[in-house]
């Protein structure tokens, strides 16, 4: 192990004067710091005593867990650089100075180690690849490891330097939450404003607001939260649309990050009121227009009223419906996303995740959800895509490539390298990849995709096109916008395939595409029927397969470079028939008729048995 | 709801046992209430259970089963409880006593039942009969077969392989000849939390600054798996990794018992060269998004990352024996 370099240093030996054992937090007592009591403590806090030294076998027994199964990724002195760290975004944490982000101790100090580590072990970091250890690693092997990291991996500090380390905790358990009603979600609505939340995470929290130029203490690009997406909350213990981590992220702030705490600059009071407004952005079955956080009475009300998605135990993000229905409507369709036609029909959520089949692979894809919505008339379809986004991006000059071009590995698009197991050996540390167009790498185009299968009619169930870009024997339309305002109706026939341009452009339209406030809204709407032989022929009724792709500009993400979904069905409903009414009618009077029938019977039966 | 976890996917064993074990519970407690003179009914008993075991079907299990197959259990475990309360002339009597008791209205109480029977049931089967008349798009289901058989040959960097009798070339003991015995004694222990045996012996540590052969080669294995392979398997291997969610088919999960510990070496060699669209028909090729990992690792990089996965689960590749 690397030598203590830090503060430290000289410090002589300090008695713990505490046993050794479970490293249980023993309630305020006990001498502190003569200093640090006159220090005021933060609204919420109360001061604790550090936790014990774990003991030798513990700390032994931790390094076998750690070795086994953490290692990988936080590298074997744990900095942070393992085999894996270089492809992950964001980075394993670097155990090394105890910057811990997730905390109930106050800004700047170390984590509690059996409540705040115990739980990122538990339940994982969502939104990274940190995954929940609970059901993998028992409880007591989740406390080994934490002996090993806490004291052979924490090189800086020492939880039980009673000189520097004090522990003001936030009490959470002893804290009632506001209720979020309308008002007080209003007040959030305005104290974010006020405590500036907004220079950050953007007018309307989806995390636009300077996502050039954040740097962690690493100096590794970091990006504010999007509060639409409460499941990817790192500190949100897989359970999302819980008020009180927001509260407490708020309270203590991430160490090591640019996310300050406010437990000296706001009261209680005010900070369940911003976390109520937080919580109630985070995606509901609707969407509510939040007017760039102008939050007035009616939209406060909505808001208080949104019902939260439900999470998938599994996975703990929202649950997936793979049948993406569309609604007929009469005359026009919608032009933009205000038209009240639009909730006639459910928006779906479809996950994303990066495209690492084919070269060159994506393994930080920024895009990791769509949501969609359909709408049908007697000639066209409309499809509405809205995606966060935390930058637009629009290449600035024209692409060296045709738009029908997918082999790009000769214009200089490649994959990340997995080379680099320490920060000095590895390539990508120095360079944000948000960043990259202050640092003259280029910027490409954002653009979303749609691919149906031609002549889908006559696949042969459950056979499909290849999700990527279709096969030869089973070609595929592709749709596919681009944020310089390209629109293209493409046949694809496989993945290393350039497009084939299909005569169906001029038909098909993008009545709106809009970047506002980190999201995009396109909508675009095509006619139902072509030629069949060379664009799908959407019928209603049917499940029609369809693939989606995104591309974000400002992540490198081109050609193959892209985040991709798995295969959902577009239905477009037809109209109910009259037979779904009549026919349970005729079944219930059939009833009555076999009940007195039966209970005639039964009676007659009886008569005779009772007078024979 | 942490404290009860779900039965994770669909896991007949685990479903039945439970189910047997809470019939077997009742059927104790049904005979001491009868030994205490508090019997319950036999009607009332057997349409308990039959709605104990409806209810356990739909909520106990997840991501839920549809409702043909809830419906073909809800058949079967409606004939068991019909043997059960047919079992005898007397016990049969006895079962249908309170359904005629109602049809004949004995008293006000049983009167007012048959009433509100009466108008119950049409209501209920000419709803029944809307919803099913009701045109519903729901997910299809598509039924895929994980495990397809293997071709004879697979041919990976112009090289053919005879997956018959090829052998992963780094499976080896101290003098460098195949051995997998030498090897499964140095993989992971299988146990609760899978872990490797000594932390400090060069022997079992891939980490170990003196790890060698076999070892040695399972770290570098790991590397692999850790820069190509987690973002869809998990960093525990057991098929949760960060983008697992966005994907249908879902990742394979190798700590469970049914993926690579059924298999052998040779199989997985096979997969992860060809990956999703090197699959026969019957796996969908054209759904998964498994890379063909030759398009990404050489042949040797391939049999390492194959050997780290048998190591980290603490799985056997099968034998051909």
């Amino acid at each position: 192990m690397r030598s203590k370099a830090s503060r430290h240093e000289g410090g002589g030996s300090r008695g713990w004067g505490l046993t050794v054992g479970l490293s249980l937090l023993l309630g305020l007592s006990g001498p502190g710091s003569s200093w640090g009591q006159e220090e005021v403590l933060p609204d919420g806090f109360s001061r604790q005593s550090a936790p014990a030294k774990p003991g030798a076998e513990q700390i032994e027994a931790g390094k076998r867990v750690y070795f086994t199964k953490c290692v990988w990724c936080h590298g074997v002195e744990g900095a942070g650089d393992g085999p894996g760290a270089v492809r992950l975004w964001p980075r394993p944490r670097n155990f090394n100075a105890g910057t811990f982000k997730i905390r109930h101790t106050a800004s700047g100090q170390l984590p509690l180690i059996d409540i705040d580590l115990f739980e990122t072990v538990t339940h994982g970091l969502p939104g990274s690849a940190m995954p929940p250890w609970e059901g993998i690693l028992t409880e007591q092997q989740r406390r080994d490891v934490l002996a090993f990291v806490t004291t052979q991996l924490v090189q800086d500090r020492e939880w039980q330097d009673e000189e520097f380390e004090e522990f003001f905790v936030l009490e959470l358990d002893k804290l009632t939450p506001k209720a979020a009603t309308a008002a007080s979600i209003q007040r959030g609505a305005e104290l974010v404003g006020e405590k500036k939340c907004i220079e950050c995470h953007g007018l309307e929290g989806r995390g636009d607001g300077n996502a050039f130029n954040l740097k962690d203490d690493w100096g590794f690009s970091i990006q504010p939260a999007d509060w639409h997406k409460c499941w990817n909350f790192r500190g949100s213990r897989q359970d999302p649309y819980n008020v009180a981590n927001i509260f407490r992220t708020f309270s203590t702030g991430l160490n090591g990050t640019p996310m300050p705490s406010f437990a000296d600059t706001t009261s209680v009071d005010e900070r369940w009121e911003i976390a109520n407004y937080v919580n109630a952005l985070c995606e509901r079955q609707h969407d509510i227009d939040i007017a760039e956080g102008q939050v007035t009475a009616p939209i406060a009300q909505a808001l208080a009223e949104g019902e939260p998605l439900a999470i998938d135990p599994l996975t703990d993000k929202p649950k997936s419906n793979f049948v993406i229905p569309a609604k007929y409507v009469e005359g026009a369709l919608p032009a933009d996303e205000h038209d009240e036609r639009w909730k006639l029909v459910p928006r779906r959520w479809i996950a994303l995740g990066g495209q690492i089949t084919h070269k060159p692979r994506n393994f930080v894809n920024r895009l990791d959800d769509v949501w969609v919505q359909t709408l049908y008339n007697d000639t066209h379809l409309a499809i509405m895509f809205r995606w966060d986004d935390r930058t637009k991006s629009v290449q600035a000059e024209e692409p060296e490539w045709d738009a029908t071009e997918v082999n790009l590995e000769d214009y200089g698009v490649a994959e990340q390298g997995p080379q680099g197991t320490t920060f000095s050996e590895d390539p990508f540390h120095q360079e944000s990849i948000a960043a990259k167009q202050k640092d003259g790498y280029p910027v490409y185009n954002d653009g979303i995709a749609v691919q149906f299968p031609i002549k889908w009619q006559e696949l042969p169930a459950p056979r499909k096109p290849r999700y990527f870009w279709g096969d030869e024997t089973f070609p595929v339309d592709i749709t596919k916008w681009t944020a310089d305002g390209t629109l293209g109706v493409y046949e694809g026939t496989g993945w290393d395939q350039d497009f084939t341009e299909v005569d169906f452009q001029e038909e098909v339209e993008v009545v709106k595409a809009e970047w506002a406030n980190g999201r995009w809204t396109v909508i675009i709407q095509r006619p139902l029927k072509g030629d069949y032989d060379e664009v799908a022929y959407l019928e209603r009724g049917q499940y029609i397969p369809l693939v989606l792709f995104a591309w974000d500009g400002h992540n490198g993400d081109v050609g193959r470079k892209m985040a991709v979904s798995a295969f959902y069905y577009l239905v477009m409903e037809p109209p109910i028939p009259t037979t779904t009414y009549i026919y349970p009618a005729l079944i219930a009077v059939g009833m009555v008729i076999v009940e007195g029938w039966v209970l005639g019977r039964r009676a007659n039966r009886r008569k005779r048995n009772g007078s024979g | 709801m942490t404290w009860l976890k779900l039965v994770e996917g669909y896991m007949p064993m685990q479903m039945i046992s439970e189910l047997a074990g809470s019939i077997l519970v009742f059927a104790l407690v049904n005979w001491a209430l009868k030994r205490a003179g508090l019997g319950v009914p036999k009607f009332w008993a057997g349409v308990g259970v039959w709605l104990y075991i409806q209810l356990y079907l739909q909520y106990r299990i997840y991501p839920p089963i549809p409702f043909s197959v809830r419906a073909i259990y809800g058949t079967v475990s409606g004939c068991g409880i019909f043997m059960w309360v047919s079992g005898s002339e007397g016990e049969w009597q006895e079962f249908k006593r309170p359904i005629l008791n109602v049809m004949d209205g004995i008293s006000g109480v049983h009167r007012a039942v048959r009433l509100g029977a009466v108008i119950v049931i049409p209501v209920a089967f000419g709803g029944f009969a809307y919803t099913s008349f009701l045109p519903s798009f729901a997910e299809p289901i598509e039924l895929r077969t994980v495990h397809p058989a293997p071709p004879a040959t697979t041919k990976v960097h112009g090289k053919t392989f005879v997956l018959q009798v090829v052998e992963n070339p780094y499976r080896v003991n101290a003098a460098g000849n195949y051995d997998q015995a030498y090897t499964d004694a140095r993989i992971v222990e299988q146990a609760m939390g899978r872990l490797m045996k000594d932390v400090n012996d060069a022997d079992y540590n891939p980490w170990d600054p003196d790890a060698e052969g076999y070892i040695k080669y399972v770290r570098e294995g790991g590397e692999i798996f850790f820069q190509n392979c987690h973002f869809c398997h998990g960093d525990n291997l057991n098929g949760r990794g960060l983008w697992a969610y966005a994907f249908n088919p879902i990742p394979a999960n190798f700590t469970d018992a049914g993926t690579i510990a059924q298999l052998q070496e040779t199989f997985v060699f096979w997969r992860v060269s060809k990956g999703g669209i090197g699959l026969p028909g019957e796996g969908f090729p054209w759904a998964s998004v498994m890379p063909p990992w030759e398009q990404h690792l050489t042949v040797d990089e391939i049999w390492k990352v194959v050997m780290f996965e048998y190591w980290h689960t603490g799985y056997y590749p099968r034998t051909w024996d």
